[in-house]
């Protein structure tokens, strides 16, 4: 039975303090969500009072077919998907093995190094991204002691754009392991221990536990895991602002759709303010999102429904 | 539990069962495994950080001669420095300002927002709570927010910086989620007692789901402090900029220093990292609410 306090009038109370609240958040979130699709068609700038034309799919061609600078979106869109490929794969697997290792009894200390490991998610990208520029530094550094050590050289985030653009994926995966790893560790927690016990008098080896009973019972983990890292990594950029910059050969979509619609690296810049081109591609970052979140989200029903119905 | 007869032999209160004893013995390999992973992990972690503070305790040229060795000076006049020099006071109050206001403010309206809705007390709850939930599937507002922004007259503007943080749809669904297990009774003894409206959730409802209003504010407040790509996009007067900002244009300035640049890096961790060793439990939980959820 639906309860209101106040009669007449009085039952509207709860929508006028509902109001507020909605009002704000279709003003600054998702009217301009929305929105984004609209401003794709046009040559919007970023100058107050300037007209603003509509030029259909004009900008979706420049973004797809038109010569060099096309070429150049194609990279950085080959560019994003190797970032998710590496980030989530590699995220993945850490996440997993240390949200094990911790969830073992027998490990002391487990408290000590989950906050150790989740410490860098909440320091945010300038100051993670500022501390692994001290610790690159290339002229004997930890890093490059050790890697002379081992007999490797690198230039580190002054390399060659491929070598700057693989620290930077160590840095994102340095960055967000823990998040992983609490989520796992959430779902590890929800495994009766009975099954392993079990498992254990049954004789069953380490591998062979993890393979009939730890994995199949965290795929809920396993799918919110998959799903975030993919949709995160597509869309990660800060950490490139703060340790290369605009710079050639690095950019990913996220970058470049802040640097075409935004100007380059800092304010002092403002050589293109190119909004309308940066909404179209906004939405084709956006679809690469959908049609991978989407394909992603399909199989892991498909396995979920195979595994636990 | 095969071999009874060598469980037997066990003594006293340090009685082990064989089966433990034996994969005890099968685990040893996999345990030493673990430590070892855990080390290098904690190497990698901590690492970075250990350089942070060493470099933040070494003069310049201590710094330039070895990069890695261990402060010999304990340079603390570093964290002066960086304090004056990087316009502390400036930045850190503006960051300190916009959180506050933009999580107060957001919490207010989250709450009045997440109550009828969990409560069906309003039409379409279910419609209502969708609308936020798919906002973090659409495309990125950016470009037409800042448009939206330019025409309200709210570019280079506080206030208008601070409106930017008021919506986070994963806040409500943690609140929505959490006002579900308060019971109903309370509201129809609160109505019957001719509490309004207003008072019942302020004064009733929010002390009893403080725990999620906690996680909620902490996670708001962390995204709005760490932000830096917003106030690159809205603020080009420099004595609006908050922390994040201001590192960057620190670093641009001060770049090749590295012990006075440290000693900034530092004095911007210190805060969250109090923060963090404070709030760990509702920041852990609210990640993992919401990503369950969401």
């Amino acid at each position: 039975m639906n309860y209101h306090f106040g009669r007449g009038y009085g039952k509207l109370v709860p929508y006028l303090f509902l109001f507020p609240g909605i009002f704000i958040y279709m003003l600054i979130a998702l009217g301009p969500s929305l929105a984004t699709s609209v401003f794709s068609f046009t040559d919007a700038t970023g100058i107050k009072g300037a007209p603003v034309h509509w030029i259909g799919l004009e900008n979706y061609r420049e973004f797809l077919m038109m010569g060099q600078a096309s070429l150049d979106n194609y990279a950085a869109l080959g560019r994003t998907l190797l970032f998710c490929l590496f980030v989530t794969t590699v995220q993945f697997g850490l996440g997993l093995l240390i949200a094990i290792i911790l969830n073992q009894k027998v490990v002391k200390g487990s408290n000590f190094f989950r906050t150790l490991f989740f410490m860098p998610v909440i320091l945010g990208a300038v100051i993670q991204g500022l501390i692994w520029s001290l610790f690159l530094y290339p002229m004997g550094g930890p890093v490059a002691r050790i890697m002379a050590f081992l007999g490797a050289h690198s230039e580190f985030l002054g390399g060659k754009p491929s070598e700057a653009f693989a620290w930077v994926i160590v840095i994102q995966i340095w960055a967000n392991m823990g998040t992983t790893m609490v989520i796992f560790i959430a779902g590890l927690q929800t495994v009766p221990s009975e099954l392993y016990e079990a498992a254990c008098i049954d004789g069953a080896s380490s591998w062979q536990v993890f393979q009939n009973v730890t994995w199949p019972l965290l795929t809920p983990s396993v799918n919110t895991n998959l799903l975030l890292n993919i949709i995160g990594s597509l869309q990660a950029w800060q950490l490139f602002l703060v340790l290369l910059g605009y710079r050639n050969g690095t950019q990913v979509l996220g970058y470049l759709i802040y640097a075409t619609g935004f100007g380059q690296t800092s304010g002092s810049v403002t050589s293109s303010f190119r909004q309308g081109y940066a909404a179209a591609a906004s939405m084709i970052l956006f679809l690469l999102v959908l049609v991978l979140g989407m394909t992603t989200q399909a199989i892991l029903q498909r396995r979920e429904r195979r595994i636990l119905g | 539990m095969n071999k009874p007869s060598n469980m037997q032999k066990t003594v006293g209160s340090q009685a082990i069962s064989v089966k433990q004893m034996d994969s005890g013995r099968r685990f040893q390999w996999g345990l030493i495994a673990s430590y070892a992973i855990l080390v290098l992990f904690t190497i990698i972690y901590a690492g970075p950080l250990l350089m942070l503070l060493n470099t933040s305790l070494k003069t310049m040229p201590e710094f330039m001669k070895n990069a890695v060795a261990v402060t010999q000076s304990f340079r603390f006049q570093n964290f002066a420095d960086a304090w004056s020099k990087a316009n502390f006071p400036r930045y850190m109050s503006n960051t300190l300002l916009y959180t506050f206001f933009a999580t107060v403010v957001y919490i207010l309206t989250a709450v009045f927002v997440a109550f009828p809705i969990a409560r069906q007390y309003v039409r379409w709850s279910g419609a209502i709570l969708t609308m936020f939930v798919v906002a973090l599937f659409l495309p990125p507002a950016l470009v037409p927010q800042f448009q939206l922004m330019l025409r309200l007259g709210l570019y280079n503007n506080p206030v208008g910086y601070i409106m930017l943080f008021l919506s986070n749809p994963i806040g409500i669904v943690i609140l929505v989620n959490y006002i579900k297990t308060v019971p109903k009774e309370m509201d129809e003894v609160a109505a019957l007692d001719g509490c309004g409206y207003f008072r019942f959730v302020l004064s009733i409802i929010t002390p009893l789901i403080q725990p999620a209003i906690a996680t909620v504010a902490v996670l708001h407040a962390i995204g709005i402090w760490n932000e830096l790509i917003l106030p690159t996009i809205y603020l080009t007067n420099q004595k609006f900029y908050p922390i994040t900002r201001g590192m960057i244009v620190f670093q641009g300035v001060y770049g090749s220093n590295w012990p006075t640049l440290a000693a900034a890096v530092l004095i911007m961790t210190l805060p969250m990292l109090a923060l963090f060793l404070l709030l760990q439990r509702y920041i852990i939980s609210g990640l993992t609410q919401g990503a369950v959820k969401g």
